[in-house]
């Protein structure tokens, strides 16, 4: 039974694994209405360090389309904070805070001035900063001139959980066109992302059609599009959890096998009596069958909660990938994974009594029964 | 009706045991009247096991043939013949071979639940049988809390369920003492004299004495048959 | 990451545009050159905006690039050209992203690091093994992932080998217990199976081992066409080959004696007959 519940404990966390990030991913690009971006050329989102010209004009040419309800634009960049001697470099995100969808606000309000920022809790505690203190901030240096460049001075007005970020990441949020100024000439009306939402029913491929007409020079992504290119990459997890899946399968399949081959044969007396006197053969198979189904029914459901710890456990581990946004999980468990992996598990459990059952129903009674005798 | 229930002609049986050819059956011919109480007896090895099996349905003969109330049995298929042999034959081993996970009484349902007998019909019959051969206090009870001879009760029981013309019993004191097997030499008598057929493989010569006729065996062939009177 | 921004926008060969100085030379990757079909000696426009103004570029060699683990999962191209133009094309200025400095010996890396942190503003000085070790975390959670789903097999392994061998070992309860009655020691019977436990540990890893083997090739066959790239994705080494090999002897002699241990414990006849009451009638004469 041990064995049948470890094999059912992995079959539950490969299923998990091979649909967990696609799910997790899905929820997390959707869990603020957004179901199209448009990123620089040729290039997924925040992928590289390239950036959008002429963000106005994209955000002009957007409005032309009816069936688009919110567009939200999204500039990344480095802030550097002076604190006593030493420097704090933060991941900036420049956005409009009214329509933004990149962060949420755990503590105090979102930055409605030009000089306000968000930071995360990472940030905070590197600098010592709480909410309402200012903050001298720097968006880049002039090796030359050896000072920083575009300084500014902010007011913390809020603590955020950043949605796309790894969990312990120095992290603010400022008005977008704070930052294209601190960034002068090098990124002025300049956009890393644009994130849109339709209005409700709206087709998103048909307004992705269109923006993709209206606006050649960028590359507008859909959710499916993001999902197919992530799915890519995390291929390898995929066919990992695939092959692992169907080892632990094969592995549960062979020990029901066994149990009920060994089963079969320490009553082949009672099997063959059975017929004698006159239960069908088709009974006697049913009857042995059940029993491994039941084997196999009763070790899954105990490979249920092993397979919940384990999969907590490996997730631990792959949360660790740097970069990967904290929502993100490998290991999701959904109710359908449950019963997928049951219904995989008593077909395989069906599959492992026929034979042993058949043949042990269908050896020759009278041969049998003196052989029994015999030993 | 005809009187004859059982006829068997010329039967051969023949297996290999590794690469020897054995004869175990070799031109065996007997008929049984209804209501007769035959015992087959022999040495080891002499076929009476195997004759038994043939006439039981539950082996086919190399040659020959078995008619059972006017039904070829050895001409049946697998389903069939396990159909007919539900209905018409009643088996009762050595070994008892009761199943140990059912009580006494699910035991003795077995047989009917298979024929399809109404639930509170075949409890009623079970009930009635394990009074009838002395068990009526212990039907639910598992093979395990009964001893010897009250398991060989509850297999006659069990035989008996779905009223077989014909019970055939392959040493049904061998593996009990004296005393039991004295107590169950009585039973199947009184099972016989209430009409049913009744064919028993044995050593054991109080059982074949209190049989109406001995078949002796030798070598796979009858030596002799004669009738004698019941005690 | 310059690179990468070019690659948004090229692979065209035109001649029409006229040069505006001799085409400067740059090499492709390899695979840019299969995916796109371009040949040593065309003329290729790179600009850095979709559509916008560019220069125009001979490619003079191709290049295959390293097996760099970081990048197996990325399907970007790369274009190199001399700094000095790239720095031109994308108004870049006098700017770059990175130096790479050679050192004379390890003392020279540590005095020079210092030197350079000293009067740094704006950048870092790093020793390339601590960047390695950096740009490696993706890779050591991957082996951490690896570990664990290893360890778990392990033990579902070794679960399933001691079920399987308890179950097989008892089926031949009745051989051991006609040996027992002929007067063979427990320890003899134990010490057998044992031996046949070990042999089937031996011979069963090595089968492990050569099926190991050949999922290794295709594996690495796989991943290789799949992202394009000579980087071996699975190696079977000596030291997995041992650690397999002791691990199932292990295994299999664990196994084989937790199950013979279990049945000669049990008494000879009530191993022959199955019937538990014999064990009771030789306590009662005893």
């Amino acid at each position: 039974m041990l064995g049948v519940a470890v094999s059912a404990a992995m079959l539950l966390d490969m299923v998990m694994l091979s649909t967990g990030m696609r799910v997790s991913l899905r929820t997390l690009l959707l869990s603020r209405g957004f179901q199209l971006r448009l990123a620089p050329k040729g290039t997924l989102p925040f992928d590289t360090d390239a950036t959008i010209p002429d963000a106005s004009n994209v955000i002009r040419v957007l409005r032309t389309i009816p069936e688009v309800s919110t567009i939200s634009p999204v500039l990344g960049g480095q802030l550097h904070v002076t604190v006593g001697t030493r420097t704090i470099t933060a991941t900036a995100l420049g956005v409009e805070p009214s329509v933004q969808g990149d962060y949420e606000i755990t503590q105090g309000r979102p930055s409605a001035r030009p000089n306000e920022l968000v930071a995360s809790d990472d940030f905070l505690r590197a600098t010592g900063a709480k909410i309402g203190d200012t903050l001298s901030a720097a968006s880049g240096y002039d090796p030359q001139l050896r000072s920083f460049t575009g300084r500014r001075t902010f007011l913390v007005v809020g603590r955020a959980r950043f949605l796309y970020m790894p969990a312990e990441h120095r992290a603010v949020a400022l008005p977008i066109a704070t930052l294209q100024q601190m960034r002068g000439a090098e990124l002025r009306d300049r956009a890393s992302l644009f994130m849109i939402r339709a209005r409700e029913g709206a087709d998103v491929d048909t307004v992705l059609q269109h923006i993709q007409a209206a606006l050649p020079a960028v590359t507008a992504v859909s959710i499916e599009t993001a999902m197919r290119q992530v799915d890519e990459r995390m291929s390898y997890f995929r066919q990992l959890a695939f092959i692992l899946g169907a080892v632990s399968l094969a592995v549960g399949f062979l020990l029901v096998t066994t149990l009920v081959t060994v089963s079969v044969n320490e009553r082949l007396g009672e099997i063959v009596v059975m017929r004698a006197i006159g239960v069908a053969r088709s009974r006697v198979v049913l009857q042995i069958v059940i029993e491994g189904v039941a084997i196999m029914f009763v070790g899954a459901i105990a490979g249920l909660g092993l397979g919940l710890v384990t999969a907590r456990y490996l997730n631990s581990i792959l949360a660790a990938f740097p970069g990967l946004p904290a929502a993100i999980d490998f290991f999701v468990f959904e109710p359908r994974d449950a019963w997928g992996a049951l219904g995989l598990l008593t077909v395989a459990g069906i599959l492992a009594g026929i034979y042993p059952s058949w043949r042990g129903a269908s050896l020759p009674i009278a041969i049998t029964l003196r052989e029994e005798a015999v030993g | 009706m005809s009187d004859t229930l059982l006829t068997a002609h010329d039967l051969r049986r023949e297996y290999h045991m590794g690469d020897e050819l054995v004869r175990a059956v070799r031109g065996v011919s007997l008929q049984v009247e209804r209501g007769d109480y035959v015992a087959i007896v022999g040495p080891s090895g002499c076929g009476k096991s195997t004759l038994l099996n043939l006439i039981g349905g539950i082996d086919h003969p190399t040659a020959g043939s078995v008619t059972i109330d006017g039904a070829r049995i050895d001409q049946m298929g697998d389903g069939e013949a396990t159909r007919f042999r539900l209905r018409h034959i009643g088996f009762v081993f050595q070994r008892f071979y009761l199943m140990p996970a059912l009580t006494a009484i699910e035991n003795v349902e077995l047989p009917m639940a298979e024929a399809k007998v109404p639930r509170e019909q075949r409890g009623r019959r079970a009930r009635e049988l394990l009074a009838y051969v002395g068990l009526g206090e212990r039907h639910d009870h598992r093979p395990a809390q009964l001893s010897g001879g009250e398991q060989q009760r509850v297999a006659i029981a069990r035989a008996l369920a779905n009223k077989p013309q014909l019970l055939v019993a392959d040493e049904p004191t061998g593996e009990l003492d004296a005393k039991t097997g004295a107590e169950m030499i009585e039973l199947v008598a009184q099972v016989n004299r209430d009409g049913t057929t009744i064919v028993v493989v044995t050593h054991d010569e109080d059982l074949a004495h209190a049989a109406r006729r001995v078949v002796h065996m030798r070598d796979g062939v009858i030596v002799d048959d004669r009738r004698q009177d019941a005690p | 990451m310059l690179a990468a921004l070019l690659l948004a926008a090229l692979a065209q060969s035109i001649d029409s545009t006229p040069a505006r100085h001799p085409p400067r030379s740059v090499a492709i990757d390899e695979r840019l050159a299969t995916d796109a079909r371009i040949a040593l000696g065309d003329r290729l426009d790179v600009t850095t905006t979709p559509g916008g103004v560019g220069d125009t570029v001979i490619v003079t060699a191709m290049v295959r690039r390293r097996a760099d683990p970081s990048e197996v999962a990325r399907s970007e191209y790369r274009v190199i050209m001399h700094l000095d133009e790239l720095q031109s094309l994308v108004g870049y200025g006098d700017r770059v992203d990175r130096f790479a400095v050679a050192t004379r010996g390890r003392a020279a890396t540590d005095s020079a690091i210092r030197h350079i942190n000293d009067v740094a503003f704006g950048f870092h000085a790093f020793r390339s093994r601590d960047i390695a070790v950096e740009t490696s975390r993706t890779f050591l959670v991957v082996s951490r992932f690896h570990r664990a789903i290893g360890v778990i097999t392990i033990v579902a392994s070794a679960i399933f080998l001691l079920c399987i061998m308890l179950l097989k070992v008892d089926e031949r309860r009745r051989d051991v217990a006609a040996l027992r009655l002929m007067g063979i020691s427990a320890r003899s019977i134990v010490r057998s199976v044992m031996v046949e436990a070990a042999l089937v540990a031996v011979v069963g890893s090595g089968v492990g081992v050569a099926l190991g083997w050949f999922a290794a090739q295709l594996i690495n066959w796989h991943y290789r066409g799949v992202y394009r790239t000579p980087l071996a994705f699975a190696l079977v080494t000596p030291g997995i080959v041992v650690l397999a090999v002791a691990l199932s002897l292990v295994l299999g002699l664990a196994a084989g004696l937790l199950a013979s241990q279990r049945l000669v414990r049990m008494p000879a006849l009530e191993l022959l007959t199955g019937r538990r009451e014999a064990r009771h009638v030789t306590a009662v004469v005893r």
